[in-house]
């Protein structure tokens, strides 16, 4: 299977920690990515909110790039372009008179189109499962790590168009963790929106909104937040000190990617990972709840 | 055509299967901020009510996260019917109600003709001047800036592609949606 890789905007951009960290993790897995070539941004909302067409076009000239390039899949590791090509894709599918106006913009056939996929689902295999079991490093045990994962919009939703996963409820990602040994726990906001997309424009919603995704996590009493998405993760990094104030409490949750967590598991260096990149710095905890089994579990056996 | 089949026409869904069971709006993290909730805005669609619908800040305040859509038992999937809704209102010259919602989408396909791909940080420094909200978020930009997470704008030199097909795309809707 070839991979075309697309990082999207918000990873050459704000969220270089996970495009770095994806990458070191492909790179630990053996798992061949090449980059798209002369891809567009997806458009987000911005692109379908002003005009239909566009909001299909500006994805798909990305797939018809990767098409080209003989990639059968591509890999988006954000979840909002994710979402635009997967829409893109299953509209040209659906709907002939879409196909014929789309075909004669892009002036190509729309047939054969690659397949975008999250690289949650690609790793979201048994053999993925069996062979990051087998390379875990011992030094590296989380197993005092305590987590939740949140999912955000459109991992799984809406089910017609992402094909993966519980648009309800998700599992892919804890039980991907808890391969490595960490603590997932459940919580009552995997799928809650962040607002993400008004981070720019009126943040005091996206404060709000956020603010009930901080304290679900801070009421099952968890390390850390673990996300698939680079807009969620810029949201909760960014904004966390604003709804500390708010709470009137200090938070102090770092917000680490599920690359992140692999890849540390899997003994990659912290630089590998882009933890120095993040405004609620992950690296005390990591080493704190992460040392090998022998110094992290003795004081606890004890009590 | 008809307000409702231009939603139809736009969106691919049919919102007259929608028989008002609310579960779009109960789910909908920004309905308390809305004027007219997402079953609300799905009625006035099949009544054909076009000023109400379009002159609304509902369809500006959506997040596009398809709670929605998950959540439809008709599959008339509110999300993209809100989404078609903002695209007529613009097609129609009617300004968006939540002003910078309008500003930054508009902020956004510039930004993609300079270069193809978008520059985030000038993205959120043209919203904050234009929205008033830049000094707020200069102590942020700071913090972001020492990481290495703002990266400096690329040369506009790499939009040539998108232009030209941004352009057939205006040329097409302009026929079709006079």
């Amino acid at each position: 299977m070839s991979y075309g890789y697309y990082p999207g905007c918000s990873l050459e951009g704000i969220s270089e920690e996970y495009d770095i960290s994806i990458r070191s993790l492909f790179e630990v897995l053996d798992i061949p990515v090449n980059d798209i070539e002369d891809w567009i941004c997806c458009g987000t909302m911005a692109a379908p909110s002003l005009s239909p067409l566009l909001g299909l076009a500006a994805p798909l000239s990305s797939v018809i790039q990767a098409k080209h390039q003989n990639f059968e899949k591509i890999i988006a590791p954000c979840s909002e372009c994710l979402y635009h090509f997967k829409r893109a894709t299953l509209k040209v599918d659906q709907d002939q008179s879409v196909r014929t106006d789309l075909s004669e913009v892009m002036g190509e056939s729309l047939d054969h189109l690659p397949v975008s996929i999250h690289p949650l689902e690609l790793l979201y295999h048994p053999d993925y499962e069996a062979l990051i079991k087998s390379r875990l490093v011992p030094e590296r045990d989380l197993s005092a790590l305590k987590v939740v994962c949140y999912y955000g919009c459109h991992i799984s939703r809406p089910a017609d168009v992402m094909q993966f996963d519980d648009p309800e409820n998700p599992k892919s990602m804890d039980e991907m963790l808890e391969w490595t040994g960490v603590i997932v726990l459940d919580w009552k906001s995997k799928l809650d929106c962040c607002g993400a997309h008004f981070s720019l424009i009126q943040p005091d919603i996206v404060v709000e909104l956020s603010k009930e995704i901080y304290l679900a996590a801070l009421e099952v009493e968890a390390d850390a937040v673990v996300v698939a998405c680079p807009m969620c993760h810029a949201n909760l990094d960014t904004r966390q000190n604003d709804i500390a104030n708010l709470l009137g409490r200090p938070i102090d949750m770092p917000i680490l990617y599920f690359s992140q967590v692999l890849g540390y598991a899997l003994g990659l260096e912290m630089k590998q990972l882009g933890f120095e990149k993040h405004l609620i710095d992950p690296v005390p905890l990591m080493l704190e709840k992460c040392q090998s089994r022998q110094f992290a579990q003795i004081p606890h056996r004890r009590e | 055509m008809a307000f409702l089949d231009q939603i139809q026409a736009i969106s691919g869904h049919n919102a007259n299967l929608c028989f008002q069971c609310s579960k779009c709006s109960s789910g909908c993290p920004m309905a308390d901020r809305m004027d007219l909730k997402p079953a609300q805005l799905m009625h006035n669609i099949r009544l054909g009510r076009e000023q109400e619908v379009l002159h609304s800040r509902a369809i500006w305040l959506c997040l596009g996260c398809e709670t929605c859509t998950a959540r439809c038992p008709q599959e008339v999937h509110p999300a993209e019917a809100i989404a078609a809704a903002r695209a007529l209102a613009i097609k129609k010259g009617i300004r968006p109600r939540v002003k910078e919602v309008g500003i930054y989408y508009q902020g956004f396909i510039n930004n993609m003709r300079m270069n193809g791909k978008i520059h985030d940080a000038s993205i959120a420094a043209i919203a904050g001047l234009r929205t008033g909200r830049i000094l707020k978020d200069l102590p942020l930009a700071w913090k972001l800036m020492i990481r290495g997470r703002i990266k400096p704008p690329p040369l506009p030199f790499g939009g040539r592609g998108f232009i030209k097909l941004h352009q057939r795309i205006i040329e097409i809707e302009k026929e079709t949606w006079q």
